[in-house]
This record gives structure tokens, C-alpha cells and sequence, in this order.
């Protein structure tokens, strides 16, 4: 057994890319603070036509039962939908309800956390409020946003304003009335986070820095170095924490509940993971906050996505009747990690292009503005790789693009790099590369799921006592969302569906009957379609286990 | 069409290793440790969650965000032929040869229940709520086990002198990750400390935002309704265009120092 | 102007924030520049009376290392670490002599602490009143620019700046650096037999009737002799002599609150420095009103 490595790295990297770092390097002066033009409407679209995942053909088909059957979607989000329940109903006892709460949250991200703080200010007692999550309390998307928060407070910026960039950035597909009620909510929410103690990036005397991003037309991201949403997450956490509101670790959801006649949405079941037993709860009003879908590495990308995040929350509203949207545009971050093996796939957030890093070929020449919308600055990556061949080849056979991190130092000042990406020159020392001398090797990771349960500003779905809140809402960012825009999300309807669902206790006092039909329903829909399939869902976690103990494992204690 | 379609196979190929099961055929070098005392031989360029899974574990636990951000994947060990204990996040450290490794899933910790908007912000806050951060013999050993390497013990000891700025700063890139509060002969739970810390901290330590107070108070107002009734009453072109013109304004606004 | 390590310890940045400016200011003039160890960390509050309790020296030989370190960058004139609280003083003092005493645990120490440097022993602690005696009061009585003759105060000892003997600052029987000092600044001094009788210490947190029926023996026993206010050199001292008056003065209507000073508080007023140094704010029993009405 042999323990050498292959490639004699230096300072990280093989001697092919060391060379191609020279040639980098020789052109860094020259680039540092020149940047290329943003391209027009039209050139962006023919980028996007040749090389974005979402425009190239295969890999998507038409949903093929329910409410938005005909509608396109990544066959891994068609195939969770074209599936029957994990458990077979019969096989669960309704009569003996384990936890009776006016409020079910089911996630327990920034847009969960918010909505539970919300609901008890609205008046929804802390005992009568449950927050279950999959993993534990805060493993989420929203814990690993680094780039910021996109607030528009600065005196020459406004809400209006920065309401015309996500529009204009989500292709003029967003539902306008809800990117509306996110862009009007932000400065509170802004505030409210401030005043729950969040620290946020400040100048000297005090005032927030304020950064741009991806196709924002003013400076207003609002980061806490390259950890923002950890740092949301702690203070929303510790703020639930203070206040004694229940939660349930490691239970994720399996399925819904609804009353068989209303059809309302009535309570959950979910899974004990670590001990394998189910539990029944019962509530008057259910908060859908599940996040993502990463983990389905749609057209086999890597992704930014921690490990819960596989779309669970979208099939189980659907099967409960909620009508869903914009399920076929995915979002690619431009800039995941391409090198080194162990951390293929993870976010190098906006935030540098931000402050100047650059994106380079293999020559050292920068081929793209920095700041383009992200389903174009990624297109434009993958082209420069695959189009003009122009990648740079990792040992692994990947190919990827350098960004010149190094130039963040020479524009802002030595010490820059290290101040405001701790989290993520940490990231790279573990594994042996410097970013501070060294640029790093990047290709479009899958990051975000644009669509999903379709909401209105209320932050209600389109089936009554079931109301959603964050990624796994669909509609707030059209067709692609810009940087700082998604934690807002989170936070804003958050907060919008706490609210709500406080209101709509007042009025609804009983739960109605717990009951499985909507999966009655639902079965008889996948027959009437023809499909036949094994397949079941929701996924709950992915499986990464080896090959070789696949094959010999054996499953005795079932 | 054809060499572009190829263009998304290419990609899914390159990244079978990440996004699926790793084949043992395209393994070339191997390393072998222990998990739980067991031995196993596992890819060498892999993290310790990455060699657990290929190994045959299915994370339901000690298994979060796997980027280093959320705290879940704690993990210790010992070299082989080493006295020294290690801690590491399962995905950020690379496996080595000899490596005997435990996850610790979970950190019984108290955490005391304060209000941070009426809590004053008074140095002697801390001992209030943890007054046992006055049983730290300042052994370093907080510092030792920490795997995102703060200063812990510093802050702690700022804590006990009142020094909310400093708590906050020595802290902030806390993954509240648990392993200082289970090595600390003290008992002291260091994460929820420099978290009471940060909020007090974030709250207080600031002036009110004067840009924030303004556009809050004039959202109040509805001030901006009237640009935004015109906004949604635009069709395609108008919006497209509009879109356009505020782009081009683009260079004027991002212009200029970051600090 | 002479640059010293100086450890202040966690009360002079909080509560006793009155004690440091005043000392800082005072030490000025002295020609003294107090120069804060960097990272130092608690000193260990109170010395372990068990031989073989190492852990509880760590944080004091700790903070040696780090005076060690600022001679090794040329920062400083002295090898030795000035100190302004009694308490610190106490455990650093102790330990410090353990250190010189047993190589054997110092190794022991030193392994402990593998990142740290080795602590190659030899750092003294020094309190401020022992250095003032060095200079002599005769250069204390030249700088004094402003009288405080009418002004009658009685020196409090307390336990931590005399007992045990191996660190007293001076005869634990029969002290008389506190005097001299305010002597030399022209205060009126008073004694009482009771300036070195425990204040009730740590008692404060679980048994704070003891602290109160002690702080009030103390003060009556010094007022019976004519004393105006107490004067200090210990944070807990004087919170205990101090603060608690409230809860004396529950227990004994008639009591009458008495302010208790800051040596270095009466030395920056002797010297004439600026008056915001002494932050009387800080003192829980404001000594202006007994200021003013002896025109000081």
C-alpha cells in the first residue's frame, strides 16, 4: 500500500499549473484595476445559450402529474416528484399525536429561525411553537452564505434601485409583487438584525461597509468578513435559544398531513433518525423552510449545498397540493472550488470578484467582467474551458480557471485578504495553498435552487395552513438570483411567514382531522400518468458511501 | 451539437469522485487508519468524512454543511506513535496514514438564558452569566483543542475583565464547534460565552446606522411607493430598458475604496 | 522616563478603572512609564495553599513569560512586574517565589505549556508602594504641589499585602509603608489597630453579613480615632469597605457612609494632576462632598 504522492506539489500545486501561475503572475500588474467591459444584453445571452447548464440540451424533462404537470424540471427534481411516499401510510398510527403545537417550522435555517422569532412576537406562545430539523439546529444552506446581505441603506442607493437589479438580474421573471415585499422588508430586517447584536463588516467611525455585487448597481452588501450567514445564523439561534422555543434535532420530515376534506395542511410525520421511530405532530399552521436541492448534483455538478439539502420540501408540499414554480433554472455559482480534491465543489463567495480578484485563463489573460449576473459570469467560465479551451487541467481531470486572489492585496493593501476571507484562507491553508500568493483554481459549482413552492408577498402557498419561507420558495428570484439577495430572503420571509402565520392562528383556532389522504390522491394522479417507478421520496440525505461497501453491506436489522 | 452536449458530459465525468461513490479502480494512493480502533484502508487524498463514507458510513450525524462552517463533524485523534490528542473538522482535515479517529457528535453545554435588547452592557455581564469562567487556571488548553486555532483562552480571559470588543473580535470565527468546552479542565462552555459576547457586543458597541435610521423611516412613510407602483406598472421593453439605463450607472457608484 | 512591565490585572479594567488612571498618572510623575504586558490573562485570583496544585500556578508563570519576552524585544528597563492590586500582587508574588524555589515544578510547567517559550524563572513582582519606597519619600514630598494637611485618613492593610509573610511588602506586625506615603504627601494620618483585619474577601459572594459586620468594624474603629475616610490599595477592599456600606447602613441606621480612597487617588491630588484621572465617579461613596468641604 502506498502512501507517496503521485505529484510533488509545490506550495499545493503540481508543476503544470506552477507554470500556468507564472503566467498569471507576469500579467497581474498589468490587470490590477483595469477590468474588462460588461457585456451587452444581447452578448450575455448568447453566453448563456452556448454554455449554461440550464440552456444546453438534455437533462431536464416535463413534470409529468400534479398542478404543474408539462412544467420543466432537472430530471434529479422530475424524478423526486415522479415518486411514491417513503413509508407506506398504513404502516403509521394517526390516533396517537406526539406533539400538538398551533406552529410546525420545518427547517431550522435563517428562514425558520426568523419565522419562530416572528410567530412568538406575534403572539404564538414559545410552547406552542416547534422547530424540527433534519441535522441539527442551524446545519444549513444559510449557515454557509459568505458574500452578504444585500440592504439598500445607502444615501445614494434605494429600495426602488435595487429593486430594478434583482429584476433585471433574475432575466425580468421574479413574481414582482413578492421581490417587491423582500426589497420593502430589508431595511428592517437590516435593522433588526443589528439590534439581535449580528456584527456586521464597519469602517473605522462606525458605518456599515458596503460592497458590490454580482449585477448590483450600488454598493450594498453588508457582510460580516466570509461568514456571513454563520454569524446570522448564531445570533437568530441564540436569540430562539434566549426565548425557549422548542426544537427537534436529526427528525426530518417524511410527509405531510392534511384534513381529508379541507385538505388543509395539518401536521407532519417525521423520522427519528437515530432511532429509527416515527412521530406524529399536529398543527394549525405549518411553515415550509426546508432550503435547497444542491445535493442532487443536477447534471452532475458539485455543489456549495450542505448535506440536507435535497429538495425534500418541494416534493412533500407538492404531494400535499401546493402549486410550485421556476423549478427549471438552477443556479451555478461561477466560482466554486476546482482544486484540490478535498474541497471540489465548495463556495469561493462573490465577495472576491467583489474586491477585485479577477477571473484568468490559462495564459493569465482575464477573458470576462468580474461582476457579470452569475448565470452569466458562469457560462462565460465554462466557455473559456470548454468552448476556447482555455482551462486550466487539474490532476483529477477537471478543468477550471484561475481567480487571481493575490490581486485583492495589490489593489486594497497588503493584509486585506486576510482580514476580510478568514474563513476561507483557512480553508485553503488546510490543504496547502496560500491565497495570499497564490491565485486559486475555480468552475461553476451548483448553488441554488431558483424556484420552488410558489408563494405570494404573505409568504403563503397555494394550499391553506402551509406557508414558506427561503430557497425553498420559488418566484421571489425569477430565473436566477443575484449575490446578498438570498440570506435577505431568508430573513425577510422569515420573518414574513412568522407574521403571517401568527395572524392566521388568531383566526383558525382548531387543526382540523390528521390524515393521509392527499397521498391517496397522489398515487392515483402517478397511475393515471403511467409512470411506473420504484422510485421514493423524499430523499432526506444523499449516500456517498464507497463502491466496495455497497456491494457487501447487508441490512439485518430491518 | 453534438461536441457541445459533450460539453456536460465532460463535466459530470470530471466530478464522479464528488458528486457519486468513489470507484476503487481510479484510486492510486491509499492510506490506512482507524475509526473507532477498526483499520481501514481508504483513498489518501480524501477528507476524514469523505474516508468515512467511502469506508461504508452513512452520516446521520457528525455531518452538517461540509465546508467548515457549521461545527457538526467534530472529530479527535491520535497518530500513531504520538502522546498528542488532535482535533479536526471531518471535512477540512485530509486523512494521513495511522490516524485513530472518534467524531463527537454532540457537547452537552449549558447555556444560560439572557435577554440581549435589555441586558446592560456592563463588563461584570459575563460573570453574571458564567461565573465560572473565574475557575480558568489559564492552562490554554481551549486554545489547544481549537480547530478553527482562535485565541480562546485570550478571550475567555477577556471575558473575565469585561472586554466585550475584544471578546467579539478573538472569537468571531467561532464554529461553536464544542470541542474547547469538552477538553476545558474548567468546565467552561467557551462558545457560549464569546456568543453572548458577540451580541452584546454587536448591539452596543456601535453608533446607530444614520443611512439605515433614514431609508427604515421613509420605508414607514411609504415614501418609496410611488417608484415602485411606476416600477411594477412597467411592461417588458420599459422594464428592459429602465434595467439598461440604471446599469449604466453602474460605474459611477462602484468606484472608489473598499474602507 | 524608566519603562516597566505592568500587569493590571481584571478588576483595574472594569470596577477599578479609578485605581489605574490615578496610578498611571502618579507614576508619571514619578518618572515611570507603566508599560501593560500584552495578552496577559487572569493571575489566578488566589494562590492554591496545596504544594503540589500546580495547574493554579500556570496563569501567573504565564504572565511571567510574557514580561520575559517583552525584555527579550528590549521593550522594557526591568525585569520585574509592578502590580497596583493587592491580590494580584499576593498570587503573583507567591508564585513567583514557588517558581525560584522548585526548578523541579517550573520543568513541570514548562512541559504543561508547549507553545509558550520556557519561563526561565527570575521575573520579581513588585507593587507600586514598594517601588515608591525605593525612590524615597523624600522625591514623593518634592513633587507635591497641592496640601492635604487637613484631610485626616487612615491606611487600610488588609490581609493580601502582608500575610504571608514570604510575600509582605513590610512588617506583616507592624506596617508603616502606607503611612509614610501619606505622610510625605502631608495627609493627616490616622491609625487603627484594625488596618490589617480581614475585610471578609471572597466572603462577599456567599456570606456577604460577615463582610458587612466586618467592614463596619473596621470603618467605626477608624472613625472612632477621627478618620475622615479609609485609603487602599486592593479593588476588593475597597468594594467590600465601600460597596457594601449600603448593607451596613440597613443593619445600622445611624451609620454614616465614609469614602474610601485609592492611595494613588490622594497622589495624583497631592501632585496636582488633572482631576479626571482619579474618576471619583467610580468610588461607590462619592469622596467630593468631604473634598470640598476641606477645600481640596
Amino acid at each position: 500500500m502506498s502512501t507517496k504522492t503521485e505529484y510533488k506539489l509545490i506550495g499545493g500545486y503540481p508543476q503544470d499549473m506552477r507554470n500556468s501561475i507564472k503566467k498569471v503572475e507576469a500579467t497581474r500588474k498589468k490587470r490590477a484595476g483595469k477590468v474588462l467591459e460588461g457585456m451587452s444584453l444581447k452578448e450575455r445571452e448568447e453566453v448563456l445559450n452556448q454554455c449554461h447548464p440550464d440552456f444546453r440540451p438534455g437533462g431536464k424533462r416535463k413534470i409529468g402529474l400534479g398542478l404543474n404537470k408539462g412544467n420543466i424540471a432537472p430530471n434529479e427534481v422530475a424524478d423526486l416528484i415522479e415518486a411514491h411516499p417513503l413509508v407506506d401510510p398504513k404502516k403509521i398510527n394517526l390516533k396517537k399525536i406526539d406533539h400538538d403545537v398551533d406552529l410546525l417550522i420545518i427547517g431550522g435555517g435563517l428562514a425558520g429561525t426568523a419565522a419562530a422569532l416572528l410567530a412568538n412576537d406575534g403572539g404564538v406562545k414559545t410552547d406552542k411553537i416547534l422547530l424540527v430539523n433534519k441535522l441539527r439546529h442551524g446545519d444549513s444552506n444559510s449557515i454557509m452564505a459568505q458574500g452578504g446581505t444585500q440592504v439598500a441603506d445607502a444615501p445614494e442607493d434605494s429600495p426602488p434601485i435595487h429593486y430594478l437589479d434583482a429584476f433585471g438580474g433574475g432575466h425580468f421573471t421574479n413574481k414582482p409583487e413578492v421581490l417587491k415585499a423582500l426589497i420593502e422588508e430589508a431595511p428592517h430586517s437590516l435593522k433588526w438584525l443589528v439590534d439581535l447584536g449580528v456584527l456586521f463588516d464597519r469602517t473605522e467611525d462606525g458605518d456599515f461597509v458596503r460592497l458590490a455585487g454580482g449585477g448590483t448597481s450600488r454598493k450594498r452588501m453588508h457582510a460580516c468578513k466570509d461568514y456571513t450567514g454563520m454569524e446570522e445564523v448564531r445570533v437568530l439561534r441564540d436569540e430562539f435559544r434566549n426565548r425557549e422555543i422548542p426544537t427537534l434535532e436529526y427528525c426530518p420530515v417524511i410527509e405531510l398531513l392534511t384534513d381529508p376534506t379541507t385538505k388543509k395542511v395539518t401536521g407532519a410525520v417525521i423520522w427519528e433518525m437515530e432511532t429509527g421511530d416515527y412521530k406524529v405532530i399536529r398543527a394549525k399552521a405549518t411553515i415550509m423552510a426546508t432550503g435547497g436541492f444542491g445535493r442532487l448534483h443536477v447534471r452532475g455538478f458539485p455543489t456549495t449545498n450542505h448535506y440536507g439539502a435535497t429538495n425534500d420540501g418541494v416534493v412533500l408540499a407538492y404531494r400535499a397540493g401546493a402549486k410550485l414554480r421556476d423549478l427549471d433554472t438552477v443556479q451555478y455559482h461561477p466560482t466554486g472550488a476546482a482544486y484540490p480534491q478535498q474541497i471540489i465543489g465548495l463556495l469561493l463567495t462573490e465577495k472576491l470578484r467583489s474586491m477585485g480578484a479577477q477571473p484568468v485563463n490559462v495564459d493569465g489573460e482575464a477573458f470576462v467582467y468580474p461582476l457579470e449576473p452569475r448565470d452569466v459570469e458562469a457560462s462565460a467560465l465554462i466557455k473559456e474551458c470548454y468552448v476556447k479551451n482555455k482551462g486550466v487541467p487539474t490532476p483529477t481531470g477537471m478543468q477550471g480557471v484561475w481567480l487571481d486572489t493575490p490581486l485583492i492585496d495589490v489593489i486594497n493593501g497588503k493584509g486585506t485578504i486576510k482580514d476580510s476571507f478568514p474563513g476561507m484562507v483557512r480553508m485553503f491553508e488546510r490543504f496547502g495553498v496560500d491565497m495570499v500568493k497564490d491565485p486559486v483554481l475555480v468552475f461553476p459549482t451548483l448553488h441554488y435552487q431558483n424556484g420552488g413552492i410558489e408563494t405570494d408577498p404573505l409568504a403563503n402557498s397555494s394550499i391553506d395552513g402551509l406557508f414558506v419561507a427561503g430557497e425553498v420558495s420559488g418566484g421571489v428570484h425569477g430565473k436566477n438570483r443575484l449575490m446578498g439577495n438570498s440570506t435577505l430572503d431568508c430573513i425577510v420571509f422569515g420573518r414574513i411567514s412568522g407574521r403571517t402565520a401568527a395572524k392566521y392562528l388568531k383566526k383558525n383556532k382548531t387543526a382540523g382531522k390528521l390524515s393521509f389522504k392527499h397521498l391517496e390522491r397522489y398515487e392515483k394522479l402517478l397511475k393515471d400518468a403511467k409512470i411506473k417507478t420504484n422510485r421514493k421520496a423524499p430523499m432526506v440525505l444523499p449516500d456517498y458511501r464507497g463502491k466496495e461497501a455497497l456491494e457487501r453491506m447487508l441490512d439485518i436489522f430491518n | 451539437m453534438a461536441k457541445e452536449k459533450n460539453i456536460m458530459e465532460k463535466i459530470a465525468h470530471a466530478n464522479q469522485s464528488v458528486t457519486k461513490g468513489i470507484d476503487p479502480k481510479d484510486v492510486k494512493h491509499w492510506a490506512k487508519i482507524y475509526i473507532m480502533g477498526k483499520v481501514y484502508e481508504v483513498p489518501a487524498d480524501l477528507t476524514i468524512m469523505q474516508a468515512m463514507e467511502y469506508a461504508g458510513y452513512r452520516f446521520i450525524h457528525s455531518c452538517g454543511c461540509r465546508a467548515g462552517f457549521c461545527g457538526a463533524c467534530s472529530t479527535i485523534y491520535r497518530m500513531k506513535g504520538e502522546y498528542k490528542l488532535q482535533t479536526a473538522m471531518a471535512c477540512q482535515t485530509r486523512v494521513e496514514c495511522g490516524m485513530y479517529l472518534v467524531q463527537l457528535p454532540f457537547s452537552p453545554a449549558e447555556k444560560p438564558i439572557y435577554s440581549v435588547t435589555k441586558e446592560p452592557y456592563e463588563g461584570n455581564s459575563f460573570l453574571k452569566y458564567f461565573p465560572e469562567i473565574a475557575r480558568c487556571v489559564s492552562c490554554n488548553t481551549c486554545t489547544k483543542a481549537c480547530p478553527q486555532d482562535l485565541e480562546v483562552m485570550d478571550y475567555v480571559q477577556a471575558a473575565l475583565r469585561g472586554d466585550f470588543q475584544r471578546v467579539a473580535e478573538l472569537s468571531f470565527d467561532c464554529i461553536q464547534c464544542g470541542m474547547c468546552a469538552l477538553r476545558c479542565p474548567a468546565e467552561i462552555v467557551q462558545y457560549n460565552v464569546s456568543q453572548f459576547g458577540r451580541v452584546m457586543y454587536g448591539r452596543n458597541g456601535f453608533p446607530e446606522n444614520k443611512a439605515l435610521k433614514k431609508v427604515v423611516k421613509a420605508t414607514e412613510k411609504g415614501e418609496y411607493k410611488k417608484d415602485f407602483k411606476n416600477l411594477l406598472g412597467l411592461n417588458m421593453k420599459q422594464s428592459k430598458e429602465a434595467y439598461k439605463k440604471q446599469q449604466a450607472t453602474k460605474a459611477k457608484f462602484l468606484k472608489g475604496g473598499k474602507k | 522616563m524608566k519603562k516597566i512591565p505592568y500587569y493590571p490585572g481584571c478588576t483595574l479594567k472594569t470596577t477599578g478603572k479609578n485605581f489605574e488612571d490615578s496610578a498611571i498618572a502618579t507614576a508619571k510623575v514619578l518618572g515611570l512609564k507603566l508599560l501593560e504586558i500584552d495578552r496577559w490573562n487572569c493571575c489566578g485570583t488566589v494562590t492554591s495553599l496545596t504544594q503540589d496544585d500546580l495547574i493554579h500556578h500556570i496563569a501567573s508563570v504565564r504572565n511571567f513569560i510574557r514580561v520575559q519576552e517583552m525584555n527579550e524585544r528590549g521593550e522594557v528597563d526591568d525585569y520585574r512586574l509592578l502590580t497596583l492590586c493587592s491580590m494580584c500582587y499576593n498570587t503573583l508574588k507567591s508564585v513567583s517565589n514557588v517558581m525560584q524555589e522548585r526548578p523541579d515544578d517550573l520543568d513541570k510547567i514548562n512541559n504543561f505549556m508547549d507553545r509558550e517559550e520556557d519561563y526561565k524563572g527570575g521575573v520579581t513582582v513588585v507593587h507600586l508602594l514598594e517601588l515608591i519606597r525605593e525612590m524615597g519619600f523624600d522625591e514623593i514630598k518634592s513633587k507635591v504641589k497641592k496640601s492635604l494637611g487637613k484631610l485626616k485618613v487612615s491606611p487600610y492593610y488588609g490581609c493580601t499585602l502582608l500575610r504571608p509573610k514570604e510575600v509582605a511588602l513590610d512588617d506583616p506586625e507592624v506596617p508603616t509603608i502606607m503611612e509614610d506615603l501619606l505622610n510625605a504627601i502631608g495627609v493627616d494620618v490616622i491609625d487603627s489597630p484594625k488596618k490589617s483585619m480581614c475585610c471578609g474577601s471572597y466572603q462577599t459572594v456567599r456570606n456577604p453579613k460577615t463582610v458587612v459586620r466586618l467592614g463596619y468594624e473596621i470603618i467605626e474603629s477608624a472613625r472612632k480615632r477621627g478618620a475622615e475616610a479609609l485609603v487602599t490599595s486592593c479593588p476588593l477592599c475597597a468594594f467590600n469597605l465601600d460597596d457594601r456600606q449600603k448593607e451596613i447602613k440597613l443593619e445600622h441606621p445611624d451609620f454614616e457612609r465614609m469614602p474610601v480612597f485609592y492611595f494613588t487617588q490622594l497622589t495624583a491630588l497631592a501632585f496636582g494632576l488633572k482631576k479626571d484621572v482619579n474618576n471619583f465617579d467610580l468610588n461607590f461613596t462619592d469622596p467630593r462632598p468631604l473634598l470640598k468641604k476641606k477645600k481640596i
